[in-house]
């Protein structure tokens, strides 16, 4: 087993811990956090298959804006913890968990041979770099101008 | 730099059907929008890592790469505006938990 492919075990694995800490803290603050850790590890899973490009977007723009505002609102909102596990429903979520192991499982077994290839992803072959940068910032602006019409919105709410 | 193989391809997979199955537990089980949002965020942290192995086909690597932009961009986009809704829902129910949003409807 390559060092490589620990390394990708391991990532997963603590990334499967973090969600786990999600479902079973009590507080909405520390479940923020832990939510942040598992996005951040689901990233690092991208950099490992050199694939920075997106592991900058990921953490950036989903966990540097949008995790960090979940967790300010969660900071903001803290309530005395109780647990939010549901047993009922944890039951059918192991059983669909089963049934959707068995399926890769047999889809492995099924196509032996099967073969992916490597990622020779290079981001000069996906546009040009002014004409990425062009397109970034337009979305970056985008998500901008949703920002102020939301706090438009939650402005008019305070009026209302 | 890992190449991807059977092993690690259902690696990925699993790693992002168990995320997934914890984001929609979570949400099942949730008692506050908080909670919501945060499974919400969980659940696309599944999606972006089920996106990996499209990159390992060369012809698709460029269009992954446009879906994984896509797909950020617009799941941010999506989030802030529960955030809002939550924001909304504070001002005007005085409480977050779930229990005192009520269905609407049609009446008959």
């Amino acid at each position: 087993m390559s060092i490589e492919l620990l390394v990708l075990i391991a990532l997963a694995g603590i990334a499967v811990l973090s969600s786990l800490g999600v479902l079973l803290s009590k507080d909405n603050f520390y479940s923020s956090l832990y939510m942040s850790a598992t996005l951040i590890f689901v990233a690092s899973i991208y950099a490992i298959f050199n694939l920075q490009p997106v592991f900058v977007l990921i953490v950036f723009i989903f966990v540097g804006a949008i995790g960090i505002v979940t967790v300010a609102v969660a900071a903001t909102y803290r309530s005395d913890p109780e647990s939010q596990f549901s047993k009922p429903w944890a039951v059918l979520v192991v059983i669909t968990a089963a049934v959707v192991g068995f399926a890769i499982y047999s889809y492995k077994m099924l196509n032996p041979n099967l073969s992916f290839g490597m990622i020779e992803f290079e981001l000069i072959n996906f546009m040009s770099q002014s004409e990425y940068l062009i397109l970034v910032l337009a979305l970056v602006a985008l998500v901008v101008l949703l920002l102020l019409s939301v706090l438009k919105m939650v402005a008019w709410g305070t009026d209302d | 730099m890992v190449a991807i193989d059977m092993t690690t391809a259902s690696i990925i997979y699993v790693t992002s059907f168990v995320i997934l199955l914890i984001g929609y537990l979570t949400a099942i089980s949730s008692k506050d929008v908080i909670r919501l949002l945060i499974s919400l965020e969980m659940m696309f942290g599944a999606v972006f890592l089920a996106l990996i192995p499209l990159f390992s086909v060369a012809v698709l690597a460029n269009a992954a790469f446009g879906i994984a932009i896509v797909t950020i961009f617009t799941s941010s986009g999506e989030l802030l505006i529960l955030i809002a809704a939550i924001g909304i829902l504070d001002r005007q129910k005085r409480d977050i938990h779930t229990k005192v949003i009520k269905m609407g409807g049609d009446r008959v």
